[in-house]
């Protein structure tokens, strides 16, 4: 995928309030994960470009990054936690809701490209665990049955 | 007792820079201004602030190495990583009242010398970005922020950095490598931060709440400040408690607090009154207990003295219910999954921990596998590059010694 | 002052440095996995954790600094168990295959496990699974014999700075790629492939063949390639080659070029030559040295009879050692009594030398090439010597990452990323630039006075400000007083110059401008030299003007001194130089020609003509290990050896004369003993036994070479002046003119397009042609032009396109490069349809090079597929 003219303006902002080029690196790849929904070979050539970074030096740093995704994934990115404090209180159980109500299994998509499905280390979101964000929207005190009342709204 | 971290969080708007001047926010700026850098430190000193992100290094200490390198730029780094499993207090400082930390920030920044700070901000977090972006915007215009700070000659710039889902960059090199757009590795110490940090310039990494205490204790005076707590590691104190809990949530209380206050009294007992079964007392990093450690204050030196760890002061509570094997192979499966592979012991031997921890957990354990499981752990710790492995042994070999009758009952007889 | 204790041996130190290097300075070894000299401690391994008395970690000593009165133990009880737990740890995933891994018997991982255990394996799971991937065309990787000390990766970043490989993903998923995951796609460097301490990553040229344990000796010699001249080990069993690896010297440290590591298998070619062939019938037939040798003596001796000596002329090539050489010209000048002898060392090399050391005095060019990484700016002009010259090149990129000032004129690949400023000025506006540059510094400095001639001339120099020039060069204003300012502030600056700037219609008035900015910032030079021994080519006097140690024939008390040792008559009239060589045959003037390994229907432009030149000759005798354009229309060709099958001295750029030695046998003959023979049969007796024997001569002839033993040169070190006599430079500079730069401020017509010749990394003129290694990763003939051009256009990189001047054209891939200007193409020496085949024959006729600027071409796009039919 190219970088369109408002990705690149965003750039050459950031690249302004940083001393070092390099230093925009994760901003960037942030802007590229958010405007595409993940990170492709082209994307990180052309950034490379931009920030006179070597490709192969940016592919090392991008995988390094459990949010930044090297897949295309679905319309909304489900980032469920299932550390200690959200297992102990039921969210290993919502996978199985999760996969029973969309078919959908960690690090995979559903056939409609509707969902993508992570699995992530804590939220910070214990007291209110089970919980999950929803591109950028946590949602906290999940249950088998609001789990899924929540993520209908998610179209 | 008055709250000083969480003060006005219950008001909707306790976020925006008018609410937070009213209730006298930015007032130690003013003060600390009035002081030379040396004496804002020097008042630190005497406050025998610790860091409140997990190791406890003294505040002030820190500060005088930076304070004392000559190189020019400085860096002070917020580290606002929080991703010690079981830890969300740093949230609620930058979701309810990021104004105070901007200005512990502020303060800190003048008391060393830094021109340019950073908050490195975990991407887990993007409502306290959005949040913090607009508090960074407000305090710029109320000249909180910028080329000469409240017109007194004091220049200083802080802008958001986000990361992407890596733990380990709450290690403070990590944390300045992948600011620096590389791979969050730790760096080889020394040369230390302090003196070759970002960019090689000095620099001062320090916790959200641990810079967020700073206003208040050039409010009250460091030898006040001292005065909290449990005399060894004095001051006030977010917990953050999770878990089987009746109330769960962030609680500011002094340091010393014990932990039966915390669960009982705080968060009103073990959720449906079950049986209180194991406390993992400074998050996951931080060995687990067994009940009859409650009586035990929460502060660096009296949990070390009961064989664990104060930590980030999270408190995970498990009830009768939970199956600590399953428990202590979560906690592997995270250290794993967080390893960034730098270094020997900790990328091969934590999933190496992990895999036997799974086999014994599914009930393919071999009688001999516990001690095969301590004796890896044990070849970790104390060799790895930073402290993710050596967190990772100490925890798995918490479960085991506390627990050993769980793993055992799972092994192939 | 230091003091450390290891091991309870007291150690004194003068500077902190680590406790590694501490204990290797007492001769203690303390085990390693991530750990290399030339690249930034990592502490990643973990295996050199040692015990400090009074800390209760352990540390690892790669990184750790020694500190007054520090006790370190290093094989302690706790040391060794930890070294065990590593060990163990790096084991569980590492594939138990040493019998089928070709790094077995030198492999460190293996080696360490034998030395501290474990003995046995406790983990039970599965290892990690990875495909050996074989895409790549040199190296193959395997991934499960990835130990992740990352000494590859940082090999590429810090050292070679080519950043082709990395780490991707992390934790226990960690693994080493390239971008594409397959290919490398990189500069073939394969210094990556020194540093693995595992079988992780491989030559694939070497897979399956090598074992450490089958070689049988190992010969020290010099690379082949180019004027560098880096030292490698070749690894010897039977007689063939097995491995080359590069030698821990101070020249190339550990470090070789694609060209040095997997080029030398050129000499393995089936095609080799291994018999002497005559024309009988228009055809060349196989023959035998005898008749191949008479046949040619009695030719020569027809012609020199029938047409004078002046109508015979040889060539020599570059790669040729200084025995042959030196030979070589003896014979001309001897026995065929001809002065007519030159190189493609004559087209830019020479002459820059030349040009500088009569104005500096000999010697002005022999600098050390580690130097360049100490001086305090770099000055790069007239070619890209990251792919010229590419472990020179290297030095240029560190110095680049150490904060030294690298300002690069010309198009420069390689050292794009390691440049302050670069530009590419206008085609035929670089005299202008440099005037410019001059000019402006000689306002801003005080000139010495040491050399007021010179210096008078310089004042001379045209008075141009940037503004002045701005437009004409295209170069924005603000970026050339920042390179200005840049330049301005050197004090002892590198000065890196190439081809490009001297085989160019105002050549000699560069050189003069160059020499002026070399004497104004106090620089010290380094001539980009593609061949091995262009720098011995013309020491041993294969110059038509010059003796051997680069004295003017014309300096008769010289030229008696090299009769009387020679005990013969040396013609004094000056010879030809290799162009007026060519334009003497095509116009009947030169009868015969004597090309021993240069390929001139190949390395020079307007291929057409040469061919038409040759063609016209009368007799025409290529010694070559190929048989090469030229030779195929030779009426006799001698095979020779290759470097690798015979004795001899290389002298490199920065004049240290080294050895090259025997490895392997071979078909030819040795090219210094087919020309004795010749001399023989043509009455000139050369009585040598061997190289050694030439070479001792060459130590009496030579006020250079003086006095110099095959030991001097074994023992290393052997760096100008040696023990010579160089002269000293010419005072009275009358010879050297004022340029008048003003006709030159002519700005390029808007639309024309130039072509220039590209240099391509992979592929070094003849020999790599025949090298299957660098076959594989040399790119297609090809057009690079900007991406402005593409666009206008309509042309994206893959796509074919005509180029063509006047009355020649080939058809070529294109490339997009973002960073050409608009009016400039770049087209390689490649294969058939190189440069040289449209480009036309043009003189510079004061410095006799062919030009190869200000050649216009016109590019278009072949039809709507891709199809070159």
């Amino acid at each position: 995928m190219e970088l369109n003219k408002k990705i690149l303006e965003e750039i050459k902002e950031i690249k302004n309030k940083y001393p070092d080029p390099q230093f925009c690196l994760l901003p960037t790849l942030h802007i590229i994960q958010r405007e595409h929904g993940w990170i492709s070979p082209m994307s990180l050539e052309a950034v490379g470009e931009i920030l006179n970074i070597p490709k192969t030096t940016l592919k090392g740093v991008s995988t390094f990054y459990s949010m930044f995704t090297h897949k295309p994934m679905g319309r909304h990115m489900i980032q469920l936690c299932t550390n200690v404090a959200c297992m102990i209180m039921g969210g290993e159980k919502l996978l199985d809701t999760l996969k029973k109500r969309y078919g959908i299994e960690p690090n995979t998509t559903t056939p409609d490209n509707r969902f993508s499905l992570v699995i992530m280390e804590c939220i910070g979101a214990c007291d209110t665990a089970p919980a999950m964000i929803v591109n950028a929207n946590l949602h906290g005190n999940l249950t088998e049955q609001n789990i899924i009342e929540i993520l209908e709204k998610y179209k | 007792m008055e709250k000083v971290l969480l003060k006005n969080i219950h008001n909707p708007l306790s976020a925006d820079i008018d609410e937070y001047i009213k209730i006298g926010g930015y007032n130690s700026i003013y003060k600390a201004f009035e002081m030379t850098s040396a004496a804002v430190i020097d008042e630190v000193k005497i406050s025998g602030l610790r860091g409140r992100g997990g190791a406890g290094f003294p505040t002030a200490m820190k500060w005088l190495f930076a304070a004392a390198d000559p190189q020019k730029p400085k860096y002070l780094l917020c580290n606002a990583d929080e991703g010690e499993p079981g830890t969300f207090k740093d949230r609620v400082i930058l979701e309810k009242n990021p104004h105070l930390l901007i200005e512990g920030i502020v303060i800190s920044a003048y008391a060393i010398g830094a021109e340019y700070g950073y908050i490195y901000l975990r991407g887990e977090y993007p409502n306290a970005r959005d949040i913090l972006v607009k508090a960074i915007k407000q305090a710029y215009e109320k000249n909180y922020l910028g080329d000469n700070i409240i017109n007194k000659g004091v220049r200083f710039h802080l802008q958001v950095h986000c990361g992407a889902g890596a733990y380990i960059c709450g290690e403070e090199t990590a944390l300045i490598e992948s600011i620096e757009g590389k791979r969050g590795q730790p760096r080889i110490k020394p040369p230390f931060p302090v003196n070759n940090g970002l960019s090689l310039k000095p620099t001062v990494v320090n916790n959200v709440e641990t810079l967020s205490n700073i206003p208040y204790i050039i409010e009250i005076g460091g030898d006040t400040y001292s005065k909290i707590g449990s005399p060894e590691s004095p001051g006030i104190k977010l917990f953050s408690v999770s878990g089987h809990v009746k109330k769960p949530g962030v609680y500011e209380l002094p340091m010393g607090t014990t932990l039966k206050e915390i669960i009982y009294n705080h968060c009103g007992g073990i959720r449906d009154d079950k049986k209180l079964k194991a406390i993992i007392p400074g998050g996951v990093s931080a060995p687990v207990v067994t009940p009859d450690k409650i009586d035990c204050q929460m502060d660096f030196v009296n949990l070390s003295k009961v064989g664990s760890m104060f930590g980030s002061g999270a408190v995970i509570v498990f009830d009768e219910t939970v199956d600590i094997v399953k428990v202590c192979l979560r906690v592997a499966k995270f250290f794993e999954h967080e390893s960034c592979g730098k270094c020997t012991p900790c990328r091969e031997g934590v999933s190496w921990m992990r895999a036997i921890i799974e086999r014994i957990s599914s009930s393919y354990g071999l009688p001999e596998d516990l001690n095969l499981l301590m004796e890896v752990s044990n070849n970790i710790s104390g060799k790895t590059l930073c402290a993710l492995g050596d967190g990772a042994s100490i925890s798995v070999q918490s479960f085991i010694k506390n627990f050993r009758n769980e793993f055992e009952e799972k092994l192939r007889k | 002052m230091i003091t450390v204790t290891i091991n309870g041996k007291k150690i004194t130190l003068q500077k902190p440095v680590t406790i590694l290097e501490a204990a290797k300075i007492a001769g203690i070894k303390i085990p390693t996995l991530c750990h290399h000299e030339m690249i930034k401690a990592y502490g990643g391994c973990r295996l050199c954790l040692v015990e400090i008395e009074g800390v209760p970690r352990l540390q690892t000593a790669c990184s750790q600094p020694v500190a007054d009165g520090l006790i370190v133990l290093t094989e302690t009880e706790r040391v060794i168990e930890a070294r065990k737990a590593v060990l163990e740890f790096l084991l569980i995933n590492h594939p138990l295959d040493c019998p089928i891994c070709d790094k077995a018997g030198e492999c460190t991982l293996q080696n360490l496990v034998i030395k501290y255990g474990p003995a046995a394996g406790r983990f039970a799971e599965g290892k990690r699974k990875y495909l050996e991937n074989y895409e790549d065309p040199l190296i193959v990787r395997n991934m499960e014999r990835c130990i992740l000390c990352a000494k590859c990766v940082r090999m590429c970043d810090d050292v070679q700075g080519a950043s082709a490989i990395a780490i991707t993903n992390r934790g226990a998923k960690s693994y080493v790629e390239p971008f594409s995951g397959g290919r490398f796609n990189c500069e073939y460097c394969g210094n990556c492939l020194t540093v693995c301490p595992t079988g992780a990553i491989l030559s694939k040229m070497h897979k399956h063949i090598y074992r450490p344990w089958l070689i049988e000796k190992e010969v020290e010699t010099v690379c082949s390639f180019c004027g560098v001249g880096c030292s490698m080990i070749l690894q010897i069993r039977g007689n063939s080659i097995i491995r080359n690896i590069p030698k821990t010297n101070k020249l190339n440290s550990e470090l070789l070029c694609n060209k040095g590591r997997f080029g030398y298998d050129y000499i393995n070619n089936s095609n080799r030559l291994n018999t002497p062939l005559i024309k009988k019938d228009g055809q060349l037939q196989p023959a035998t040295w005898e008749e191949a040798l008479t046949y040619t003596a009695n030719k020569l001796k027809e012609i020199k009879e029938e047409k004078g000596s002046e109508a015979i002329a040889g060539i020599i090539s570059g790669r040729c050692t200084n025995e042959e050489a030196y030979v070589f010209q003896k014979f001309f000048r001897l026995a065929l009594r001809s002065n007519n002898i030159d190189s493609s060392a004559g087209f830019a090399y020479a002459p820059a030398q030349k040009f500088l050391e009569k104005i500096f005095g000999q010697g002005v060019t022999a600098n050390s090439i580690h130097g360049i990484s100490n001086s305090d700016g770099i000055f790069v002009i007239g070619g890209d010597p990251a792919f010229v010259n590419p472990v020179l090149g290297l030095q240029i990129r560190s110095a680049y990452k150490k904060c030294i000032p690298v300002i690069t004129v010309g198009y420069a690949d390689g050292l794009r990323n390691f440049s302050s400023c670069q530009f590419v000025p206008n085609p035929l506006t670089e005299t202008a630039l440099l005037a410019a540059l001059v000019s402006e510094i000689r306002d801003k400095k005080t000139l010495s006075g040491e050399r007021p001639a010179f210096e008078e001339i310089i004042n001379k120099v045209q008075r141009l400000t940037p503004r002045d020039i701005s437009d004409t060069c295209a170069i924005a204003l603000d970026e050339l007083n920042e390179a200005l300012a840049i330049l301005s502030d050197m004090t002892n600056p590198s000065i890196i110059i190439g081809r490009d700037i001297v085989q160019t219609m105002n050549g000699h008035i560069n050189l003069m401008l160059l020499a002026a900015l070399v004497y104004l910032l106090n620089g010290r030079v380094y001539l980009m030299s593609e061949l091995p021994n262009e720098q011995g080519l013309l020491d041993m006097g294969c110059q038509p003007d010059m003796l051997p140690s680069g004295r003017p024939l014309a300096i008769e008390t010289f030229r008696r001194r090299c009769e009387e040792i020679f005990g013969a008559e040396i013609p004094s009239k000056p010879g030809l130089t290799f162009v007026e060589i060519i334009d003497a045959a095509f116009y009947g003037k030169i009868k015969a020609l004597f090309v021993q390994g240069e390929n001139v229907l190949f390395s020079l432009p307007n291929i057409e003509y040469v061919r038409n030149a040759i063609e016209n000759l009368e007799f025409l005798v290529v010694q070559d290990i190929f048989l090469t354009e030229t030779a195929r229309i030779a009426d006799v060709v001698l095979p020779g050896l290759s470097w690798a099958e015979k004795n001899g001295s290389y002298t490199n750029l920065e004049r240290k004369i080294q050895f090259t030695k025997k490895a392997v046998d071979g078909h030819g003959m040795e090219q210094w003993k087919a020309i004795a023979e010749l001399s023989k049969i043509l009455g000139f007796d050369m009585n040598y036994s061997s190289e050694a024997d030439i070479f001792s001569e060459i130590a009496k002839v030579s006020l250079l070479y003086k006095n110099l033993t095959t030991k001097d040169i074994i023992a290393g070190d052997c760096i100008w002046p040696y023990k010579g006599e160089p002269l000293r430079h010419d005072t009275h500079i009358g010879w050297l003119e004022v340029p008048d730069i003003l006709p030159l401020m002519k700005k390029p017509e808007i639309g024309k397009i130039y072509c220039y010749k590209d240099a391509c990394l992979f592929y070094a003129e003849n020999s790599s042609r025949y090298s299957s290694a660098l076959q594989s990763i040399s790119p297609a003939p090809y057009v690079k032009i900007s991406n402005a051009l593409a666009d206008r256009l309509s042309i994206s990189t893959g796509d074919y396109v005509n180029v063509s001047t006047e009355n020649r054209n080939i058809t070529l891939l294109a490339k997009r490069d973002p960073h050409l200007p608009e009016n400039i193409a770049l087209i390689a020496n490649l294969d058939d349809k190189g440069i040289f085949n449209i480009i036309n024959w043009k003189l510079n006729h004061v410095i006799k090079t062919p030009i190869l600027d200000g050649n216009e071409v016109i590019i278009k796009k072949i039809g709507g597929n891709n199809n070159p039919s």
